[in-house]
């Protein structure tokens, strides 16, 4: 009995609901990973090269999870949507860091090769996903279609609000993560702070914003973090930024000081940058938010 | 319009020769030293991976030694290289008072263009031709140091005396610096491999390594601690995989004529354990490790920065491929804290361990005839 494992991690806080709508569609059931635990993040630690960034780790760490779970497991590799915007290296890799960490079956990975978003490459994708599945190529593109129409009518976002807000930048899968953000999130609202998010901002916004702004930015991921914090420290009701971030990440490395540099310093805002890894203790974190809320304080 | 450019092997001899050539006003970039890495680290992000923060402090020290007009490379994808030249501006102009230009080569949209663009730029009285003669001759002088560093490597460890070997190649590659012509480079090379080759004998079967991983700590011998001279020196033969000419070759000339495309070079080979180009030269690294195993090397030596995103994707593969086919890797992953003699250390005790396998299988072969 076919059954599909989909890894709660990466790009799964981005289109985890379509990916298994996808699915459903297609008549094929699902099971996607409980959420993060200390677990996890163990077992992912342990089985990736130490390197590694933090979100790839959980990543492994789930798809750990799913192996007995599942007859097949879907880890799509996302190398590009748009032609002027890359995804980094390990989405690039994800399928091949899967299949060489595990070594598993090749037929059990579903990996369809995502490189842009025209429809001769959205059918090949769709193809390939069915092809794992035995599934007929065309109720797959159909499938797909449909559940993308259903993804595009659930993103309605508001962000109009005249409460004070702080906002919390940085990677969906480490603003999503339970796991690292729900102690920050604590923080935050126990001294009665709102907390506004890129999501609630419109994508187009944030990708408008990046490339008028700053059309050097080539990562799509980092694109959105660079459009988000201008769009944040360009509303007054922002009270301050809070940019998150994980050990071992490439692009992050360099975004954070641009970022730092001609977005967050001359914006005037309050900001602080918190780097998560495997070994951030809960204490370190609260800490620093803490520091950061003294910080707002302090400006007003 | 003083220019400054980043350091990387011996690129700076075909570089300068090239800016020589078209009058071109240059400081010619300190090799890297302790103090290049120090203010280089000093000025750069923590995380970021060890090439960004050499080529920042080579640009730093030229800009010390009164260089106006920095020039790098640019490009958008997947890795960080395409994103370094944007964050260097802002750290020299947090340090530069005087007004300067940044120069990025764009390596995406073909190097041969973004290049000749800028000499006609910096070089406005030189002809087209002498321009693109000029890059020629560089890339000819790249293929004839690398050529010279092939064969010290493959002679070296079959001489007496690697270590004059070695003395031979350096003092040649500085040579080329004087050729005024194509005849002259051939003749330099064909000289040296005339020399290495009386050197050595043939017979002989040593060790046999490559080394592979990411381009620029491959090629800079300041942060792999001449690593290819350490194993000559050894007596090991040490295949390096990742060649400047070949790149910059495959980058102005074949590029610009579209005889050459990244997507599909290394695809085949690096199948089944990578099936997809992540940047850089991380499915190269996977496709010739592959070779490397499949060729009866002794082992394989990966070097990359730490935290290198394309090549922790392939270390992946590494893994998965060593482990299949038996093969012994030493994985080096640097950053501006390696100690020499750590390195050192960790290459003797590798080497050592590919003798006393090849005596034991020598043996065992011995044993069943
Ligand atoms: S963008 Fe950063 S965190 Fe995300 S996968 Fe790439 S390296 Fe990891
Ligand atoms: S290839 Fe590696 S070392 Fe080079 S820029 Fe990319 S991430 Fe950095």
């Amino acid at each position: 009995m076919i059954k599909v494992g989909i890894p709660r991690g990466l790009l799964f806080y981005d289109y985890g609901s379509l990916w298994s709508d996808f699915f459903t569609k297609l008549g094929v059931p699902t099971i996607t990973s409980s959420e993060t635990t200390k677990k996890t993040l163990t077992d992912g630690t342990n089985l990736a090269i130490d390197e590694s960034c933090l979100p790839l780790k959980i990543f492994l760490g789930h798809v750990h999870a799913l192996l007995n779970e599942c007859t097949h497991i879907f880890v799509p590799r996302i190398a590009q949507h748009h032609k002027d915007y890359y995804y980094c290296a390990k989405f690039a890799g994800l399928p091949d860091i899967v299949r060489n960490s595990f070594n598993i079956d090749e037929r059990r990975l579903i990996s369809p090769n995502i490189e842009s978003k025209n429809l001769y490459h959205t059918f090949k994708a769709c193809r390939e996903a069915a092809n794992c599945l035995d599934a007929s190529p065309i109720k797959s593109y159909l499938s797909y279609l449909h559940a993308l129409h259903e993804y595009k009518n659930t993103q309605n976002l508001s962000c109009k609000n005249k409460d004070t807000f702080v906002a919390v930048v940085g990677h969906s899968y480490l603003l999503h993560e339970p796991f690292f953000i729900q102690e920050i999130k604590n923080v935050l609202s126990a001294q009665g702070m709102k907390i506004a998010t890129p999501d609630q901002v419109p994508p187009k916004t944030l990708y408008e914003l990046s490339a008028e702004l700053h059309p050097e930015v080539y990562w799509q991921l980092s694109a959105k973090i660079v459009g988000a914090a201008q769009y944040f420290c360009a509303l007054p009701n922002i009270k301050g930024i809070l940019v998150i971030s994980s050990f071992g990440c490439g692009p992050d490395s360099l975004i954070n000081e641009y970022i730092d540099n001609l977005i967050l310093k001359p914006s005037g805002k309050p900001y602080t940058f918190v780097n998560l890894d495997e070994h951030t203790g809960n204490a370190g974190i609260v800490t620093r938010v803490e520091a950061f809320l003294d910080l707002i304080e302090w400006r007003q | 319009m003083k220019v400054v450019y980043p350091h990387m092997g011996y690129l700076n001899i075909p570089i300068n020769h090239m800016l020589n050539s078209l009058d071109i006003s240059y400081v010619p970039t300190p090799r890297i030293t302790k103090r290049t890495v120090e203010i280089g680290s000093l000025h750069s992000p923590e995380s970021v991976c060890l090439p960004y923060k050499l080529t920042l402090g080579n640009l730093l020290e030229g800009i010390d030694a009164g260089a106006n007009c920095l020039v790098t490379i640019c490009g958008a994808g997947k890795c960080r290289l395409g994103f370094y030249n944007t964050v260097q501006k802002i750290s020299v102009s947090k340090v530069m008072s005087e007004p300067f230009s940044f120069y990025a080569i764009n390596t995406s949209t073909g190097l041969f263009n973004s290049l000749y663009n800028f000499l006609r730029k910096a070089s406005p009285r030189s002809s087209r031709i002498t321009i693109a003669y000029s890059i020629a001759k560089a890339i000819k002088m790249l293929k004839a140091i690398d050529t010279m560093n092939d064969a010290k490597n493959y002679y070296g460890p079959r001489s007496s005396n690697p270590e004059l070997l070695i003395d031979i190649y350096k003092t040649n590659v500085t040579k080329l610096d004087k050729c005024q012509s194509f005849k002259e480079i051939e003749h330099i090379k064909d000289q040296t491999l005339e020399l290495m080759r009386s050197c050595a004998d043939e017979t002989m079967k040593p060790l046999k390594v490559g080394l592979l991983g990411e381009f620029y700590v491959v090629v800079e011998p300041y942060v792999n601690f001449e690593i290819e001279d350490t194993l000559v020196k050894l007596g090991v033969e040490v295949k390096r995989l990742v060649s400047t000419a070949d790149w910059a070759y495959a980058q102005t000339l074949l590029r610009a004529l579209k005889l050459y495309n990244e997507e599909t070079e290394h695809l085949d080979g690096a199948r089944p354990y990578m099936n997809y180009h992540v940047g850089g030269e991380g499915l190269k690294t996977a496709s010739e490790a592959l070779r490397c195993a499949k060729n009866g090397y002794d082992g394989i030596i990966h070097a990359y920065p730490f935290g290198c995103m394309p090549e922790v994707v392939s270390e992946y593969a590494l893994k998965r491929i060593t482990a299949d086919f038996d093969l012994p890797m030493l994985a080096l992953s640097l950053d501006e804290h390696s100690s020499g003699v750590g390195l050192t250390t960790r290459i003797e005790a590798f080497i050592d361990c590919l003798r006393r396998r090849k005596t034991q299988r020598i043996r065992k072969n011995a044993a069943l005839l």
